[in-house]
């Protein structure tokens, strides 16, 4: 691990680290097909799915749910035996918990105290709650991507009064120095990085610990912790007071549980929350997107032709960004409304053929397929980059790349170089994989927000009264969206007005919140 | 400055500007103007009284907010016009015009005793003067110009006419843009009869000019309250010619129809209604089970809301106050009370000129936002002693207080962009100790005992509709949608619309948007059948769920 610190100093051994990432990116490129399967055909939630594929769809949607690339926690452990082997015990003596080496629990503390710092709500919530325990006596089993942003999360939780265990809800994801940080800290992890599907649900299964410890509510991101106890211990499963979901897969599973009338829990989805929803589109992709070309190519932006696909929340966020670095932004749409808000912006709106021949790059963000095609790719000219920012990796028609004539080069980790047989050669970033997941880092603010919605989602259900949440799935109140909002306003020391007696009447809402009806955005 | 000529020819505009917005003026201070404005130019005179006469309903607005009227009520007519205004935007006619230089007619007779025919011979309208129709025509070729979905529909649908034997009696301002309508409406084979919904917004030489075409139009600027209800009824009573579709704005007409003729009533085929009010009414009358045909909500259609909030206000916060005051925006210290659609647009345009501007706000999600665009979230009360300018966008009353105006330094500018004029505590300023001085029509400077002024803007009222204009661009996509909802519900098959009040279906929205693409020369990209199917959607739309916000 000390290696790994190092490497955020020296340039050499960075690259080092990213070659050895690259190692596991390239496991993940053979997985789109199976991805792009996933599409198709609807996934039950009865089905046990290959972990690798839906893994990999789930990540590519939920964005906020991912875990931050750049972290220097890469596990350089060169122990390759499976932690399942290996018999270890905390400072207090604890052993119930398996990770890869409790021996990183420093390093993993200082991780997330730097997390902290940018998870300010979270540290509110925390002191808000003051000496009450909103949540005593619960005992909360997760299964989330283990990262210091869901250690803090994790650790609030404890705070609060509830008792933890945890899984990781992704096979590569989990850092594990933040592991055996929290596991030392006494909550019971069950992750490593680079488990096996195997190793994945042995892990759910010793998270549930069915014998000496029942848990009673879930935080659950992908739906696979919800599965394994839904089939597994249908006991446990009834007497839960609740779920809370992150994922679009998870909460299509539970949309489909209960349809089926068999979801005997209430559920809450915390994927749709208003605040959630921008975050992770329109603020996320505007941060990222420079951040993300910049670190692949070294590009300079200013003047660059560039053309965006698809002018969604997404778009808008990329479109915005670029256009403050000076660069000369066109816009691609189908919905004639989202190209009249482009027009109004400022941007040109075009077809991509008409264009390409001069553009310096295109990034797409449509949510459709093969929005840029082989046929568009033969006339870019030398040098163009190509990106996604958008859904899943079926944006760009790879397969069309996948032929003879083209020689594929890979000049940095997530960086090809497709090359004609005319020497011309276009820059491919990330395979066509999620720009900013891949090679750019989300803010831990984001995650902040996302966090902070969990544990109150949490709260509510775990606290709420017997009958208000009945056997369905449930939107957060809209008073909560508020709440999670006021709670990342001190990073901003941002001063909230408030309406007088006289000005709540006028309009008809209360003081309080909520302040908008549901269906504003 | 420099240049009296000039400036009297600005007070002069803005005057008559003034005339139309009267309805809304409180106090004394307008009619100060008026005079002082008729010294200048006396044959603007005619036209400057008749603000005279209409200070009063300004508390008649405020209550209506609250005591919802009803549709079965016979309200005065300024009180519920003003609102309807305040609120639609789009729905008032543009102030910029120049269509006002006709109005120096010397002719005072009633156009109720007119008899005058057109060149065609018809005599079947009635407008100021048919004279002018020449003068219209040009009004109404300009507007053309801004209205080109308007235009490429006429192309479009002309040869299949899909307005054949509609007869539509419409009741909406009679501007030039409206005029563009309603050519449009006839060039698709419809008969047009059409009235004012407005007693001050008619724009004389227009009507003469839809007259000289042959549309029936019964309106002229500064109708009395009988003088409109006569001219509704001229345009609905007309012998062996039965109205089948009602465009309305404000919902009179309809009030009138239902009222007068309930038989013609019923066999309407439809009614395609504009304005809040207006919807507000058909929902109630919906609610009371007597609305017996289908009627179309234009007004919340998506894209008449993201151009009357965002866009429009986006566009009019600097004209508005570039006109009024002459400030410099770089560099000035503004705060903008409300971070909704209004306030979105108002903060982009002031930024985008270099502006300091924080945001005040109440609901944390918009604060939120308004930290992530950059914006610095305050209390007024913090800032107020240093802010240069103040924009109040909130929807809400008394935001801006009399404490407040009493610590703002000298030279602030205070304004509001939000609704009606409640926004600033006005009323709070008409006090003794204070010197209200008018330096310009719309503008006042309140001045403290210390001698600290206040510069107040359109005395509190809507600055964009008071002293700027709006764009011909933002009225053609309200035009474009209600010209579609009349084709829509005159060609719907039987049973399609019920006796409800309906929303345009989405695919109308991206039609009428995508009609107002080529303004760009935008090009859409088309799915192929692939990736429609890839997505679930029809390639040619609707693109999005109805819930989607944009």
């Amino acid at each position: 691990m000390l290696k790994a610190a190092e490497s955020r100093r020296t340039p050499q051994s960075w690259d080092r680290d990213r070659e050895e990432a690259s190692g596991t990116e390239e496991t993940e490129a053979q997985k789109t097909d199976m991805q792009i399967q996933f599409n198709d055909q609807k996934h039950e939630f009865n089905k046990r799915p290959a972990n690798i594929g839906r893994r990999s769809l789930s990540r590519s949607i939920s964005q906020s749910s991912t875990d931050s690339y750049s972290s220097a926690c890469s596990g350089s452990s060169e122990d390759e035996s499976s932690p399942r082997d290996k018999p270890q015990a905390t400072s207090k003596g604890l052993s119930d918990f398996c990770i890869k080496n409790i021996q990183q629990a420093e390093f993993g503390r200082r991780e997330i105290t730097i997390a902290e710092q940018e998870m300010p709500a979270l540290m509110i919530l925390t002191k808000r709650a003051g000496g009450e325990k909103p949540l005593a006596g619960a005992k909360v089993m997760g299964c989330t991507h283990i990262t210091p942003q869901t250690a803090v999360l994790m650790e609030t939780l404890s705070r609060l009064g509830a008792q933890c265990r945890w899984a990781a809800c992704n096979i590569f994801s989990t850092q594990n120095a933040v592991a055996a940080a929290l596991a030392e800290g006494g909550i019971s992890v069950f992750a490593w990085k680079g488990e096996s599907e195997d190793d994945f649900w042995w892990c759910i299964d010793r998270c549930v610990g069915a014998e000496s410890w029942q848990p009673n509510m879930i935080l659950d991101d992908g739906g696979d912790l919800t599965y394994w106890i839904q089939k597994k211990y249908p006991s446990i499963f009834k007497k839960l007071k609740g779920i809370v979901e992150e994922s679009v897969t998870g909460i299509y599973r539970l949309y489909q549980l209960s349809k089926a009338g068999r979801l005997c829990v209430p559920a809450m989805n915390v994927n749709d929350s208003v605040t959630k929803q921008k975050f992770d589109n329109l603020y996320c992709c505007k941060e990222s997107v420079l951040d993300g070309l910049r670190r692949t190519t070294d590009v300079m932006f200013g003047g660059k032709q560039v053309v965006v696909c698809g002018y969604g929340e997404v778009g808008k966020g990329c479109c915005a960004a670029l256009k403050a670095l000076g660069t000369v932004v066109n816009v691609t749409e189908a919905d004639p409304i989202c190209a009249l808000q482009a027009c109004m912006d400022g941007f040109r709106v075009i077809q991509l053929g008409e264009v390409v021949r001069q553009v310096d790059m295109v990034i797409t963000c449509t949510g459709n397929k093969n929005v840029v095609g082989r046929e568009h790719m033969d006339r870019m000219k030398n040098g163009c980059i190509v990106c996604n920012m958008g859904h899943c990796s079926t944006e760009i028609d790879l397969v069309s790349l996948r032929t003879a004539e083209l020689r594929w080069e890979r000049v940095r980790p997530q960086v090809d170089h497709v090359i004609w047989p005319d020497g011309r050669r276009i820059v491919l970033l990330a395979e066509g994989r999620l720009l900013n997941l891949s090679c750019s880092t989300v803010p831990s603010f984001v995650l902040s927000i996302t966090a902070t919605t969990q544990a109150l989602a949490l709260i509510e259900l775990y606290s709420a009264p017997e009958g208000r949440y009945k056997q369905d799935v449930y939107l957060l109140p809209k008073k909560m969206d508020e709440y999670v909002a006021s709670l990342h306003l001190p990073t901003f020391d941002a001063h909230l007005t408030e309406l007088t007696d006289e000005q709540g009447k006028y309009l008809g809402i209360s003081k309080h919140g909520p302040y908008k009806p549901n269906y504003y955005r | 400055m420099s240049d009296p000529a000039v400036e009297v020819k600005l007070e002069v505009k803005q005057a008559s500007k003034e005339v139309k917005e009267s309805e809304n003026v409180a106090e004394k201070y307008s009619a100060m103007t008026v005079s002082k404005n008729s010294e200048m130019n006396m044959g603007d005179l005619s036209s400057a009284f008749s603000a005279v006469p209409t200070h009063k309903p300004v508390k008649k607005q405020i209550q209506f907010v609250e005591d919802k009227q009803e549709f079965s009520r016979f309200p005065t007519k300024a009180g519920r016009r003003s609102l309807s205004r305040s609120i639609s935007q789009s729905s008032t006619d543009s102030y910029g015009s120049a269509a006002s230089y006709t109005d120096s007619s010397d002719d005072e007779t009633s156009p109720r005793d007119k008899t005058q025919v057109n060149s065609k011979g018809s005599s079947d309208f009635c407008v100021k003067n048919i004279k002018q129709a020449e003068f219209g025509r040009r009004e109404i070729e300009i507007a053309e110009q801004d209205m080109t979905a308007l235009i490429s529909l006429r192309k479009r649908a002309q040869s299949e006419k899909p307005l054949a034997g509609a007869k539509i009696v419409g009741c909406t301002h009679i501007t030039a843009q409206t005029a563009v309508l309603i050519e449009t409406l006839v060039a698709l084979g419809a008969q047009c009869r059409w009235t004012a919904c407005n007693i001050y917004s008619t724009q004389n030489e227009v009507a003469a000019a839809l007259s000289e075409t042959g549309v029936a139009v019964f309106a002229w600027k500064g109708e009395s309250e009988d003088d409109f209800w006569w001219c509704i009824d001229r345009c609905v009573n007309n012998e062996g010619w039965q109205p089948n579709m009602i465009l309305d704005d404000g919902g009179d007409l309809t009030h009138w129809m239902y009222k007068k003729y309930p038989n013609v009533f019923k066999k309407i085929r439809g009614i395609v209604e504009e304005s809040v009010t207006g919807v507000h009414r058909l929902y109630q009358l919906s609610k009371a089970g007597k609305l017996c045909v289908p009627a179309m909500n234009v007004n919340d259609s998506v894209t008449k809301q993201k151009f009357d909030n965002l866009y429009c206000c986006r566009e009019s916060i600097l004209d508005g106050l570039k006109r009024t005051t002459d400030v410099m925006f770089g560099g000035k210290q503004v705060v903008i009370c409300g971070y909704g659609e209004v306030g979105k647009g108002c903060c982009a345009a002031l930024k985008a000129l270099g502006s300091v501007v924080s945001i005040t706000e109440i609901d944390p999600i918009c604060a939120l936002q308004a930290c992530m665009d950059g914006f610095r979230v305050v209390k007024l009360n913090e800032v107020i002693r240093q802010v240069d300018v103040i924009i109040t966008c909130t929807g809400n009353k008394n935001v801006v207080t009399r404490d407040q105006l009493d610590r703002m330094k000298n030279g602030s500018i205070v304004c509001n962009m939000g609704h009606s004029n409640t926004e600033i505590d006005v009323a709070s300023l008409r006090t003794p100790e204070l010197t209200w001085e008018r330096v310009r029509s719309q503008v006042d400077h309140v001045i403290w005992p210390d001698g600290k002024r206040v510069i107040l803007l359109a005395e509190g009222r809507l600055l964009n509709l008071s002293c700027s204009t709006v764009p011909t661009f933002v009225l053609s996509i309200t035009a474009t949608t209600q010209a579609l909802a009349l084709i829509e519900l005159y060609n719907a098959p039987e049973g399609r619309y019920k006796q409800d009040v309906y929303l345009l279906p989405k695919k109308m929205d991206e039609y009428v948007a995508s009609l107002h693409l080529t303004t760009f020369d935008a090009h859409l990209t088309e799915l192929s059948d692939d990736q429609a199917k890839y997505l679930g959607l029809n390639k040619n739309g609707p693109f999005k769920p109805n819930y989607y916000r944009y």
